[in-house]
C-alpha cells in the first residue's frame, strides 16, 4: 500500500493566499477548483518536489459533525499544523523574497545546532511556514553534546 | 532512517500529548516512529514519523500559534490527507479500532476516488482518498456539475 501524505492548508481568502505563496515562496499553481460563487472547493500548488491542498475554511461544522476546519485569522493567529519546506540550496535569498513579498518574518535565516539553516514566516492569514536548508551533518552524539537532549528513534 | 530523503514538504502536527499521539498514529495508520528527542525533563521536544516518502513532525503546543484542536475546540487549521493505492477501507477500519471518530465514512465521489474522514483523539483530522476510476480534469468537471476547473490562477 503505497501512501502520500498530502497536508491541506485553510484560508478564509484561499485565492489572495495562493498569489501570495506564488509570489512570495515560489509556489506554482497546478489545480483550481471554483464553484459559481467563485468559492474555491479543491485547489493545489507545487513545493519543490511535492504538493500541498489549499481549501476554503467551512462556513459550517455539520459538514464535518464535531470537527471544523478554520484560518488562524479566525483564531487569533493559532495553528494546529505548520509546514516545514525542504530546500536543496538559496535559502537566504528565498527569505529575502518573502520578506519583500510582505511575509511576516518571525526568525531570520540562523544556523542551528541539527544542521539546519532556518527561517521562519507568518502568511496574510496566520499559518506558520519554516524553511530549512542542510548545511550541517551532525552525529546523534554531537547533537546531544551541544543541546543537552537526547536523541532516539523510538519512544 | 539512511535510506529515507526528505521530501519537499513535511507537516509539524500539535499536541498536548505527543508521546501518546506517537502511539496511537502508528496504532491507527501504521506510521513508523523514525526520530524521538526527549527533553531533559522527560517530555518530547521533537519527533518525527514515516510512512512511505512522507514524514511527520508530531510536536508539543510549543507557543500560541502552535495548539492542538483539543485547545481550540476541535478546530484544524490544516489537514492531512492520506492517498493510497489500495486498501482504503481496511486503513479506515484500523483507525476506527484504535478509537478514531469517524467524520465521513467510505464512500465513492463523483471524481473517481473513495474517500473517508476521522478525526484522532486529540481532534487532528485526517482524510484518506484512493483513486478508483482514473478521469481526467474535464470528465470531473462534467461529473462534478457547474463547476470551473483550470490549472492556473
Amino acid at each position: 500500500m503505497l501512501t502520500t501524505l498530502t497536508p491541506v492548508v485553510f484560508y478564509r481568502d484561499p485565492i489572495a493566499a495562493m498569489r501570495f505563496l506564488e509570489a512570495a515562496f515560489g509556489f506554482e499553481t497546478t489545480a483550481l477548483v471554483t464553484d459559481k460563487e467563485g468559492r474555491v472547493g479543491h485547489a493545489m500548488m507545487k513545493v519543490g518536489e511535492s504538493e500541498i491542498g489549499i481549501g476554503q475554511e467551512w462556513a459550517s461544522a455539520e459538514l464535518l459533525g464535531p470537527a471544523s476546519l478554520k484560518s488562524p485569522v479566525s483564531l487569533g493567529g493559532a495553528g494546529s499544523q505548520f509546514i516545514r519546506v525542504q530546500m536543496s540550496e538559496g535559502l537566504d535569498a528565498h527569505h529575502e523574497r518573502a520578506r519583500a513579498a510582505g511575509a511576516t518574518i518571525t526568525q531570520a535565516p540562523a544556523d542551528q545546532f541539527y544542521g539546519d539553516r532556518t527561517y521562519r514566516a507568518l502568511d496574510p492569514e496566520g499559518h506558520v511556514w519554516n524553511f530549512a536548508q542542510t548545511v550541517a551533518t551532525p552525529t546523534d552524539a554531537e547533537m546531544e553534546k551541544v543541546s543537552g537532549l537526547t536523541f532516539k528513534t523510538s519512544l | 532512517m539512511s535510506d529515507f530523503k526528505r521530501p519537499s514538504i513535511t507537516s509539524g502536527v500539535s499536541y498536548r500529548d505527543p508521546k501518546a499521539a506517537l502511539t496511537w498514529l502508528e496504532q491507527a495508520f501504521g506510521f513508523e516512529p523514525m526520530m524521538v528527542v526527549v527533553n531533559e525533563d522527560g517530555t518530547i521536544g521533537h519527533s518525527e514519523m514515516r510512512f512511505g516518502d512522507s514524514m511527520i513532525f508530531v510536536g508539543h503546543e510549543y507557543d500560541a500559534k502552535h495548539k492542538s484542536p483539543a485547545s481550540l475546540d476541535g478546530v484544524n487549521t490544516q489537514s492531512l490527507h492520506l492517498q493510497v493505492d489500495s486498501g482504503l477501507d481496511a486503513l479506515f477500519e484500523r483507525a476506527k479500532k484504535a478509537g478514531a471518530k469517524v467524520l465521513r465514512e467510505p464512500a465513492d465521489q463523483f471524481y473517481g476516488e473513495r474517500s473517508a474522514m476521522v478525526a484522532d483523539p486529540e481532534g487532528h483530522t485526517w482524510s484518506f482518498g484512493q483513486v478508483i476510476k482514473a478521469m481526467s480534469f474535464d470528465e470531473m468537471a462534467k461529473a462534478g456539475g457547474h463547476q470551473e476547473i483550470r490549472e492556473r490562477l
